[in-house]
């Protein structure tokens, strides 16, 4: 299931870098596009702004195929506090273009199952697949707005995994 | 020595059903066939000449209405064998936009195009007396349309028009490439043609002499002597003998690269024209809907030149890649 959760964060990864490459983080003194796994993460208690988390939940397994189903539920946080610029007054305009960014990360809704984890990394056989978003609410908290998308991410077990 | 490994594929998994449709030649009989040897190279978001993508459908349901039955032999008696007794496939489904193709798709009758009105013409219910043609210059092409510049003065961006030939007198089949009514005896209106061609499009820009459009134009540049009129809207009627047939395609792509085609050679409309309403929100089926047209189809039969069989649909399959076959 690893592989599949590394790849789907990688094409979401590669994907902003062209959707919106001004939006990067600095994280362990890289600047990457804007978008970090949580629980590949020091641990926070507060949330980054500007920034996509993506934050791995639920997990299911067909295993009464020829080849084991993974589901896997993933939940990507994200919110803005608006720009100091406009003193916070475009934080709902952040948002909305948060919301389109994320709805075009997450299409086309397949990418290839990369093994990350071996050097040279390695293009396995099937592809990871996933449902279409559901998004929450917007939540407010003071000048904060965020909201999360839940996605369902499929995946086949191969030989090996 | 190149290898790979494989794995089982389970059954295919699919989001949605594309749908692409060319017309029968009427006159000739001929359908258009798909080689789906060719399923691999075809190109789902620009499908090679003559299909025309009609987009994402739902609700994509076919059901074979073929009958068999068995010879029974001996005493008591017993099956001995099966014999297909009459062949016949439905399907039915519900296209997600609205436009000149998917109307008459799913109406069961003669679609016609609305020409924009002449002055004072007085009212009828499949439109009235048009206002007058405008010839199309040579030079024009599937996209651009050459006119003289007095007549492209009257068209703006967002107008919508039509161009074919004027109607004089023919009977039969009427219309090409498509096939868009049946004449038993002549009229004498000579934007006949006109009224029913699938040949319209949309213009986006006007220059001093020059309409363009924002698609092709299905018949391709417009023949010699083709004329062109505004038009304002379509119509179909509930009624008439008119039946529509054409070639469907319809595509399944799967989540692992897999692919699923049915092609239907010849498919004419089974019921009259159909909507059904679906609310955006669930929680208020009573509030806004999208209003869908509904397709339902009888498939008619081909001969295979294979081995001179009849047949109704094909469906093929290819595999995911390093799937076990």
């Amino acid at each position: 299931m690893q592989n599949a959760k590394d790849s789907f964060y990688l094409a979401l990864r590669t994907r902003l870098a062209v959707i919106n490459p001004e939006r990067t983080v600095l994280l362990r003194g890289a600047i990457r596009p804007g978008i970090l796994v949580e629980e590949a993460e020091a641990p926070n208690a507060v949330l980054p702004t500007d920034v996509f988390v993506v934050r791995w939940l639920g997990f299911g397994a067909d295993i009464d195929l020829s080849s084991a189903m993974a589901a896997e539920e993933c939940e990507i946080l994200y919110g803005t506090c608006g720009t100091q610029a406009f003193g916070g007054l475009d934080r709902g305009r952040n948002l909305s273009a948060m919301d389109e960014e994320i709805l075009a990360m997450l299409q086309p809704f397949y990418t290839h199952k990369i093994n990350y984890s071996v050097q040279p990394t390695t293009t396995m056989q099937t592809q990871v697949f996933w449902a279409e978003p559901t998004f929450a609410p917007i939540n407010i908290q003071r000048d904060r707005l965020s909201r999360s998308v839940r996605v369902r991410v499929y995946s086949y077990q191969e030989q090996g995994e | 020595m190149m290898t790979a490994t494989s794995f089982s594929a389970p059954a295919p998994v699919a989001r949605r059903v594309r749908a692409y449709f060319a017309p029968v030649n009427r006159a000739t009989q001929t359908p258009v066939l798909f080689d789906p040897s060719q399923l691999s190279s075809f190109n789902l978001d620009a499908p090679p000449t003559p299909w025309i993508d009609l987009g994402w459908i739902q609700n994509f349901t076919r059901k074979s209405t073929s009958k068999g039955g068995p010879i029974l032999t001996g005493i008591p008696a017993s099956s001995l064998e099966q014999t297909r007794e009459s062949l016949e496939a439905q399907l039915s489904f519900e296209f997600l936009g609205w436009t000149k193709l998917t109307m008459a798709l799913a109406t069961g009758s003669q679609h016609m195009n609305l020409l924009a009105p002449a002055s004072g013409a007085s009212a009828a219910a499949d439109g009235a007396k048009a206002a007058p043609a405008v010839i199309v210059q040579s030079g024009s092409t599937a996209s651009i349309i050459q006119l003289a510049a007095a007549d492209a003065a009257n068209f703006a961006p967002g107008s919508m028009i039509a161009i074919d030939a004027d109607y004089s007198g023919q009977t039969g089949y009427v219309g090409s490439p498509v096939s868009g009514s049946y004449l038993r005896q002549p009229l004498t209106d000579v934007d006949y043609i006109r009224r029913i061609t699938f040949n319209v499009g949309l213009v986006l820009g006007v220059s001093s002499a020059t309409l363009i459009l924002a698609q092709p134009l299905p018949g391709g540049a417009p023949a010699a002597g083709t004329k062109l009129q505004a038009i304002t809207g379509f119509v179909d009627r509930e009624g008439g003998s008119f039946y529509h047939e054409w070639s469907a395609l319809f595509a399944m792509q799967g989540s692992q690269g897999d692919r699923i085609f049915f092609h239907y050679p010849r498919l004419q409309s089974l019921a009259g024209a159909e909507e059904m309403a679906m609310p955006l929100d669930n929680k208020h089926t009573g509030g806004l809907a999208r209003i869908l047209l509904k397709g339902q189809f009888l498939a008619l039969p081909v001969t295979d030149p294979l081995d001179g069989e009849r047949v109704l649909c094909y469906r093929s399959f290819r595999p995911a890649a390093y799937a076990l076959i």
